[in-house]
């Protein structure tokens, strides 16, 4: 069964100095009936204005990616950790017992695009980390771009960020008409959310900003629309 | 568990400060608490600050990252508390400011029950040692908050020291709002 969630459903708010989409409630957006698939919890697509970001806040128990999808993010956080990344790089900080950070568009001239992920962990109370791997763009051409993978899975795809949480997160670029096709294994649960362009699915039309979760289906069959659209697959129990 | 909001505002010019309020906001994370962080503006001319090395810079981003403490910050929080620099004590105008804004709250009595602290970036270990912290801290207590000071944490690191702090401070907030003591009216009541 696929459901789709289509962009113009997600929650919005727009303050100025950030636009942002939200796939699940998330702050002052709430829907019962959108809180999350599976362990997935938040999806929000930010656009953040040049020079604003988020000032230091606390996060605890939870696994929280963010994908650049256009300029660069500056992380700074309690841990010590001090980055600034762009596209074509998988950032992962595990709350755990309690992390504060901040994040802002290293940019003081262009607006950033950015995904931000929130995975609920397996465990509580981990000792907090921050991982970030950054990767050539032509791996995830036309294939499965592993981006993160529970801990101590034996993934033999190159380097991804490791969670706490049976859930893998791959990125994908299809070009007009190129194919790609993956098997989910019996029991799993995923969740695809389109991040540029557009992508269909068991023929199912996908727009940027649409996301559909998958259950009780195996073989999934995507097609890019046109040239370069990108999306995130969750692979999930 | 009880949901316990504890407000942590700074002043800080070149990050030192900063750093002791974020490991006492981290204790009070660990501990469960929801945090907001403020930071308290020094106004001072260009001069003055680029007079100092990492100053400017950090007084840029300081000013990117947090905003000032609101009313509506001292009303949210269960716990208040306030990370001066050794130097300070109560007599930087943007803390009289602070505490003028926290006066205006408990003359509602709006503070009754609350938890306060304060500290400076002082050696660890040292209790409330330094005089302006302990003019702070009388401050605070004028103000009808619960004092919880820093105590005698272990000497060694400043950053260990404020983190068991925070953790410290929102556990004897929570206390207390579990007891239903922090209610004002446990204590009008009381025979």
């Amino acid at each position: 069964m696929i459901v789709i969630r289509r962009s113009a459903e997600r929650g919005h708010a727009d303050l100025g100095w950030i636009n942002s989409y939200y796939t699940f409630s998330f702050a002052s957006y709430y829907d019962p009936a959108h809180m999350g698939f599976r362990a997935l919890r938040v999806i929000n697509e930010d656009r953040i204005a040049a020079g604003r970001g988020f000032g230091a806040h606390a996060h605890r128990d939870m696994e929280i990616l963010t994908y650049v999808l256009d300029g660069g993010l500056t992380h700074r956080d309690s841990m010590g950790e001090i980055q600034t990344f762009g596209a074509n790089t998988i950032q992962a900080m595990s709350a755990g017992t309690g992390v504060i950070h901040s994040e802002f568009n290293a940019s003081a001239q262009e607006a950033g695009h950015f995904l931000q992920i929130w995975i609920e962990p397996a465990v509580m109370d981990v000792e907090p980390s921050y991982q970030q791997i950054s990767f050539d763009p032509r791996e995830k051409r036309g294939r499965f771009r592993l981006l993160a993978a529970p801990q101590g899975s034996n993934h033999h795809d190159s380097q991804a960020v490791t969670i706490h949480q049976d859930a893998f997160v791959y990125a994908s670029v299809l070009g007009s008409g190129e194919n790609l096709r993956h098997k989910l294994a019996p029991g799993r649960h995923a969740w695809v959310q389109i991040a540029l362009g557009n992508v269909s699915m068991n023929g199912e039309a996908l727009a940027e900003g649409d996301g559909a979760s998958v259950s009780a289906e195996q073989d999934l069959s995507f097609t890019g629309g046109q040239d370069g659209s990108e999306f995130l697959f969750f692979d999930l129990v | 568990m009880q949901d316990i909001n504890t407000l942590v505002t700074f002043s800080s010019r070149t990050g030192s400060t900063e750093k002791l309020a974020l490991a006492f906001a981290l204790g009070a994370v660990q501990a469960r608490a929801n945090i907001r962080l403020r930071w308290l503006r020094e106004n001072v001319d260009d001069r003055t600050v680029d007079g100092v090395s990492g100053w400017r810079g950090n007084r840029d981003r300081m000013g990117r990252e947090y905003i000032a403490p609101r009313e509506v910050d001292f009303l949210w929080a269960d716990a208040l508390v306030i990370a001066m620099p050794a130097r300070d004590g109560v007599s930087s105008p943007e803390l009289k400011t602070y505490l003028d804004g926290l006066k205006v709250v408990q003359s509602a009595g709006k503070l009754s029950g609350k938890v306060g602290t304060a500290f400076t970036a002082e050696p660890a270990g040292t209790g409330i040692s330094d005089p302006a912290l302990v003019s702070l801290c009388s401050v605070l207590a004028g103000l009808d908050l619960v004092l919880v000071p820093p105590g005698l944490m272990p000497a060694g690191s400043a950053i260990e020291s404020a983190r068991l702090h925070g953790r410290r401070v929102t556990e004897v907030a929570r206390d207390l709002r579990q007891s239903g003591r922090a209610d004002p009216a446990s204590l009008t009541s009381a025979p």
